[in-house]
Formats: structure tokens, sequence, C-alpha cells
């Protein structure tokens, strides 16, 4: 019967080598067809990609049945589409730590931009500036944004619980520099227009992250099981002590994943800071009193006035991106491992 | 020929809860009826629970019959919407009047649920000490050590984890899950000890041993267990009530409420004897 | 619902009025090969007992298997009860009839004194009737006539009182002697069939009741 004849796979294979030999070839053309024209490399690279598919999708279905090559096509499309999504991702790693491994050196972490012009130098005060500014809106957001999310889950009810959360999900889609203007007026309103402090800077950043922390640890807590609370409460323990030493530490985990992820997320704006947090080239330590610098804006101003000769601004630009980047990465690996760690006293399924 | 004694004659057939059973009750609950909101859940129940008895509570699902229990340590509170009108007496006090306060009320009422629940953050010792701990502030180390081996062994637990109290408490079977949640009830030491179908989650070995936990505990406690499981009821209690629904939206109500023996050999109401036998719809 | 169990229930009844059947006409038997001094009716009687018998465990194996695989509870708890120890009185009642038939051979080719035996053959009536009263009233779950096995017990205890007294006045030789005390065993044989009867009649009451109680005072 043809149906059967369609449906039921052959019994040669095409060799487990085979596509393989298909890819291999067609990037060897690649290779040697973009070095010998001037075609494109990555229209190339795609054409040949697509040839290589049509190659071995045929051959499979000349050997294996339809089936077997439509699962062959299928594979090979979703494993393509992945490396593309990858491919900007690791151009620019590449490109970042190639460009800033040039002053990823001791006096880019030791010196500031204090009475420098042109070469040397470092970045110590926008590196101090940055874990000042984010620490600081660490400090006012995570209370702020877990107290607001064990509100939203354990207490409320009603109008106002409706309307913190309609403000909350506001906040959370603010573009970041809303936020930067919305924290220099604020500060502008009691001490005049022109001020510059890092702790605007850090009012503007927790802004964004108090949202974020809200929603985390809101999910978090709704995960943990009311079987829980209600083992609690049966032994006649009141709510907020429920809360304090049965609910969160169950959730820690979570909530310190959910805090990590809104720090990763809001270490490397630019915009807020470049309106709160003015420029200067040494360090401060000091959120209350006059400027400071971050990284981000650091990178930014590098690249935007180099002076003359434009290398070592450039250079200086460059490490402070990579900079960022590993701060980004480390804290994003440490909230991976606290939820690794944590999970296994989480909740169990 | 064997000439049997003879028995009582036939006597007439009561709707009441019947009980002659000796010792005296423990919780009166008169005139209770529970509410979500304007839906009546429950209605008019009045119910004599005894002191150191095992009280099985049995009927089909939707009947009310978890909403009582929950009624009885104030938990169905927790539902928002929900209220209850008449008294529940514990000891002679109703646990419903304004003054009190619902948390007092399930330090002394305790439950145990379907799903073995212990705190995952914690160990086993620290589980079964969460009762203590999180209700007054400063206990020695060795009273401590002493309830929590005093309850392990009231849960029959005690030989099983006695090496590993340090241990988290997730790493149990799900018996022993169990009977660590009946520990921690018990270390605050109620006077009554509800329990939501214990062992619907077990397996039938720890549905057994939970049974034999349970004619254990009542010499201390007095004990309600909820369950849908009529073997369960017939083995494990001294008492039966069953709570029957007239239909679909109407509340549930007790129908009949007698000793175990008797609701299983020969109960009063029809609803019951089709409940018992299995005659159902 | 519980269609295995109640098609199990309905299982049993049915052997149960099987077996009383059966137990009606070893008794019919019985009584015929003593009316009629017939030995070999007397034999047939006395091997159709394993009838009887055979029916009488199937009744108890599936009793048992019953109560292990369907924990009946209340009614059916009490059916099975009740068809349990009614199985029992059958049975004893089928053993009683073995009795007389072995009692007739005993006494085989001795003339009998005819107002005895024809007394036996009213006695041995009623207990026929007693025994299809009994089980068609448990059948039927009829509590008064199975209270009305009491009357009827009653005649067969008079009647035996009577048989007594008249072998007793008899008196003659030894081998009338002989024949008179195995008439009388005869008589209380029947009388003793009666008495299982209304021990059906008690299990009907107790089945519907769920009270066990005795219909009368047994001591006399």
């Amino acid at each position: 019967m043809e149906i059967a004849a369609q449906a039921l796979p052959r019994n040669r294979r095409v060799p487990s080598w085979g596509p393989w030999a298909v890819y291999a070839v067609a990037l060897v053309l690649v290779v040697v067809l973009s070095r010998a024209t001037d075609l494109n490399v990555a229209l190339l690279a795609v054409v040949g990609a697509i040839l290589a598919g049509a190659a071995v999708y045929l051959w499979s279905r000349a050997l294996e049945g339809s089936r077997r090559a439509v699962d062959r096509a299928a594979t090979l499309a979703v494993t393509s589409s992945f490396v593309v999504a990858l491919v900007p991702l690791v151009s620019l790693l590449v490109t970042v730590i190639r460009r800033g491994a040039e002053r990823f050196d001791v006096t880019f972490f030791t010196h500031s931009l204090r009475n420098v012009v042109g070469e040397g130098g470092g970045a110590v005060h926008a590196i101090v500036g940055t874990i000042i500014i984010t620490g600081a809106a660490a400090v006012v957001s995570i209370p702020i944004g877990i107290l607001t999310a064990v509100y939203l889950r354990e207490y409320g009810r009603g109008k106002l619980a409706a309307a913190v959360t309609f403000f909350v999900d506001v906040t959370a889609g603010i573009p970041s520099i809303v936020a930067g203007l919305f924290a220099y007026a604020l500060f502008a309103l009691f001490l005049g227009p022109g001020i510059r402090l890092g702790i605007i800077g850090s009012v503007a950043l927790a802004v964004l992250m108090i949202p974020i922390i809200v929603r985390s640890t809101e999910e978090i807590l709704r995960i943990v099981p009311n079987s829980l609370r209600e083992a609690s409460y049966a032994l006649g323990v009141p709510k907020w002590k429920t809360i304090v030493r049965v609910v969160l530490p169950t959730a820690l985990g979570g909530i310190i994943t959910g805090v990590m992820l809104a720090i990763a997320r809001v270490v490397g704006e630019t915009a807020p800071l470049l309106v709160t947090t003015g420029l200067i080239t040494s360090v401060n330590t000091n959120p209350f009193a006059g400027r400071m610098m971050n990284l981000s804006v650091f990178a930014y101003f590098q690249y935007k006035t180099p002076g003359v000769p434009p290398e070592p601004y450039l250079a200086r630009a460059w490490a402070a991106a990579l900079t960022l980047i590993i701060i980004v990465l480390v804290l994003y690996f440490v909230a991976r491992l606290v939820s690794l760690r944590y999970g296994r006293t989480e909740i169990q399924r | 020929m064997v000439s049997r004694a003879t028995a009582q004659p036939a006597s007439e057939k009561s709707t009441e809860n019947s009980m002659s059973v000796d010792g005296n009750s423990c919780i009166e609950v008169s005139d209770l009826n529970l509410y979500y909101g304007t839906f009546r859940a429950v209605a008019d129940v009045n119910m004599t629970i005894p002191r150191h008895k095992a009280t099985a509570l049995i009927g089909a699902s939707g009947c009310g019959k978890s909403t009582f229990l929950r009624s009885l340590n104030r938990m169905h509170e927790l539902v928002p919407g929900a209220r209850a009108e008449g008294t529940v007496e514990l000891d002679g006090e109703d646990v419903y009047a304004p003054t009190v306060d619902p948390v007092a009320v399930r330090r002394r009422v305790g439950m145990v649920f379907q799903a073995p629940n212990p705190f995952p953050t914690m160990s086993i010792y620290d589980n079964v000490a969460a009762g203590l701990k999180l209700n007054r502030s400063k206990i020695k180390k060795s009273d401590l050590d002493d309830v929590v081996e005093r309850s392990l062994r009231g849960a029959n637990l005690w030989e099983e984890v006695k090496d590993r109290l340090g241990k988290s408490g997730m790493g149990l079977s799900g018996g022993q899950q169990q009977r660590l949640c009946i520990a921690r009830a018990i270390a605050v030491e109620p006077e009554v000890l509800l329990m939501d179908e214990p062992a619907s989650a077990l397996d039938p070995i720890s549905t057994l041993a939970i049974e034999d936990l349970v004619q254990e505990l009542k010499q201390n406690y007095t004990i309600v267990i909820v369950t849908h499981n009529m073997q369960q009821a017939s083995r494990a209690s001294d008492i039966t009530g069953f709570f029957n629904i007239d239909g679909a939206g109407q509340p549930g109500r007790l129908i009949e409420m007698d000793r175990t023996d008797k609701i299983f050999t020969n109960p009063a109401n029809k609803a019951t004897e089709d409940y018992v036998s299995g005659r159902f719809g | 619902m519980r269609v295995t169990l109640q098609e199990d229930l309905d299982q049993l009844e049915a052997s149960l009025q099987e077996e009383g059947e059966l137990t009606r006409r070893a008794l019919r038997g019985a009584l015929n090969a003593l009316d009629q001094q017939d030995e070999e009716l007397a034999d047939e009687v006395i091997a159709f007992d394993d009838e009887v018998d055979a029916c009488y465990l199937r009744i108890e194996s599936g009793i048992q298997s019953l109560l292990a695989r369907q924990a009946p509870a209340a009614l059916d708890l009490r059916t099975v009860l009740a068809v349990l120890h009614v199985n029992l009185h059958l049975e004893r009642m089928a053993d009683y009839c073995v009795t007389v038939a072995k009692l007739t051979k005993l006494v085989a080719g001795v003339p009998p004194d005819q107002t005895i035996v024809d007394a036996f053959e009213e006695m041995g009536e009623r207990a026929e009737e007693m025994i299809r009263v009994a089980l068609e009233s448990f059948a039927a779950r009829d509590v008064e006539r199975a209270e009305s096995l009491v009357d009827l017990d009653e005649l067969i205890d008079r009647a035996n009182r009577r048989a007594v007294k008249q072998v007793i006045a008899s008196g003659g030789d030894e081998e009338r002697r002989e024949w008179g005390l195995r008439m009388i065993l005869v008589s209380r044989c029947l009388e003793r069939i009666g008495d299982h009867a209304v021990d059906i009649g008690e299990q009907t009451a107790f089945l519907v009741s769920g009270e066990f109680r005795e219909f009368t005072d047994a001591s006399h």
C-alpha cells in the first residue's frame, strides 16, 4: 500500500558521518569562494548552509524515506536558528575581550583619571562609583521590594492591593531615562537645579529595581505551597511570624536570585546616571556629596570625547565595557549557584 | 446448642446522636452553620465529641466534613469571606466568642493535613520544635530536647530518626513525614488533634501505621479524623459521624452520629446505610 | 453499585433456598421410609445427605470469599451472617433426617405401633411445613411470618410429649421396648428439626432489625 510505503522508514540509513561530511564540504567551498571572489562571507555562509541542508535532506529521503528526511531537515533548521542567535553574542564577547584586554591591567584598576591626559590612568573611580551607586540602590530597593511583595501575596486584598500591583506593573516598563529624570527632578526640587549626587543615581536605579524585585519575589512566594502556611497556622503561630520564620526562609533562594538579577539589570544602566551623577575624574566615596563616576558613563564619555590621540581613550572605554560585562556575568553565576544550593532545601515537587 | 443471652429489645431508631459512650465531652458543637460569603456550606450541626476517643467523620466529597473540621480550630477563617454562626465549645468555652483569639484556639486544637507538609528549610529536630520555638521565645535546650524526644516517641518515629535529627525532614518517606507532622502537632500539647484525611496520600502499610498510632494517641488526646475511606473509619474510630448533602448547591448536614460498630452494622438512617454499604448513588 | 457484592449475595441466598429444598426432600424421604419400613429408601436418604453437605460447603466457602473480598457493612453484613447461620441450621436438620433413616433401618422387621407411626407422620408434616415457612419468610424478610413458627413448633413439642407418654404406656416385650426407645429418638429428631426452623426464623428477625433475640425463652 502506498501509505505504508511512505510512512515506514526504509532499511537503508544515511551513515552517521554523512551529514557532517556534507557540511564540511560546504564549509570548505564557502571558505574557498570567499577568498577567491569578492562575495560577502555571510551571504556565502547562508547559501552554503541552505544548499548543504538541501543535500542532506535529499540524500536522507532517498535512503531513509520522507519521514526521517523531514526529521533531519527540522533538526537542521532548529540548529541553524540557534547558531544564528548565538552569533551576535559570541561576536560581542570576542570583540570586547579582544579590545578590552589591551588596558585590562593593574593600572586600570588602581588609578583614576585625576590629572591624566592621554595615556595611562584608570577607572578605579568609576568602579568604586558603580559599586557605591548600585549598592545604595540595592539597600533602598531590596527591603521595599520584598516587603511590597509580601504585602501583595500575604495580606493584600481589595483595592489597595490592586492599585499597588497596577503601579508596580507600570513602573516596570518605565524607560530608564525617565527614572533618571524623575530622580533628578525630585532632588532638584529641594536642592536646586544642576545638582549632581551619587545618591540621585541610586534613587533612579532603585526605581528601576523595585518592580523587578517585587515581581520575582511575588512569583517565588506564590510557589511556596499554601500547605506550609497552614501547617504553621495550625500550630498557633501568628501570621506575621509565619511569614518571617517559615515562608521567607523557604523562599529565600528564589528571593536572592531575584535580587541578584535585578542588580545585574541596573548595574550597566547609562542613561539615568548620565543625568544624575555627573562627571568626575577622581574617586568620590560619598554619595551624598559631589559627583560620582560610574563605569557605563565612563565608557560613554571616553568614547564620546576622546582627546588627541583618541586611542588611549578608546582603549579605556573598551576596558570599562569589559569590566561591566564581567561584573554582570559574575552576578548571574552567583545567582545560579545560590538557586542551586538553596534548591535542595526548597520546595520539593 | 449455644443459647445466646437475650439482647435488648429492638430499640426505636433515633436520628439524634445517641451516644452511649462514657467519658465527658471535649467539644460541644451547637447549631453550627458555616458560610463562604453568602453560600452556606454546612448547616445546623449539633455534635458532641467525647474526650480521649477517636471520632471519624465520613461522607461523600463536597459534603462539608473538611469545612466542618477546619471550623473546630478556626482554620476555615483563612479563606476570605468565610464565617461561622453558632457555637463550638472547647471544655465549655466557646471558641467563637468575640474575645477569643483564633491563634490561641489553634494552640489547643492542633491539625494534621492530608499531604505531609514538614517545613522544608528545617531539620527534623527543628520541625518538631517549631511550634514551641515560634511561640515562646526562650526555652532551655534540655527542655526542648525532652519535648522533641517525647513527641517523636509519641508519633512512633523516634527509633527511626533519633540518629539523624539534624537532617532535613524532606529525606523521609511519605509515611515518616506524616508522622513527623504528627509529632510536630503534639509537641505543643494540644487537647484535640484534628486530622484531615491523614493517610489518603500514603501507601497501605503507612496507612495502617497511622491508624495504629491514632489508637495510642487517643489515650492522651481527643482525635477527630475526616476520612473518605470507610474502612479506615471503621478500623480506627470509636464514634463515627456521617455527613451528607441533599443536592448540588445544598449545605452539608450531619445525618447520623453513633458508635462506630453501630454505624457499620445497623445504622438508623437509610442514607447512612446506603453510604456505608456502598450503595450510594 | 456494588454489582459484584449484590450478585454474590443473591447467589448465596439462591443456594440456601436450594439447600432448604434438599433438606425438605430428605425429611420427606425419611418419613416415607419410616412409615413404609423401607430399608432401601432409608439407605437412599442416608446417601442423599452427601448432596446437602456439598451444598453446605459451597455456601460456607462463598461466605468466606465474600467477607474477604467485599468487606460488607450494615445490611449486607447482617445478611451474610444470617446466611451463615441458616446454612448451619439446614445442615443440622438434614443430619437429623439421616438419624431418622438410620433408626428406621435398626427397627426394620419389628411390627410397628400404628398410632405412634401416624403421630410421627403428622409431626413430620408439621416439620416439613415449618421448613417451608422458615425459608419463605427468610426470602421475603417477613418477620411476622417467621414469628408464627413458634406456634407451629409448639404443636410439634406437644406431639413429642404425647408420643413419649404413649411409648411408655405401650410397654411390651424386649423387642417392643427397643422399638419404643428408638421411636422416642425419632420423635426427638423431629422436635429438634422444628427447633432449628424456629432458629431460622430468629435469623430473619435479626437480619431485618439488626438485633438478635430469641423468639421464646428456650428453657422449657
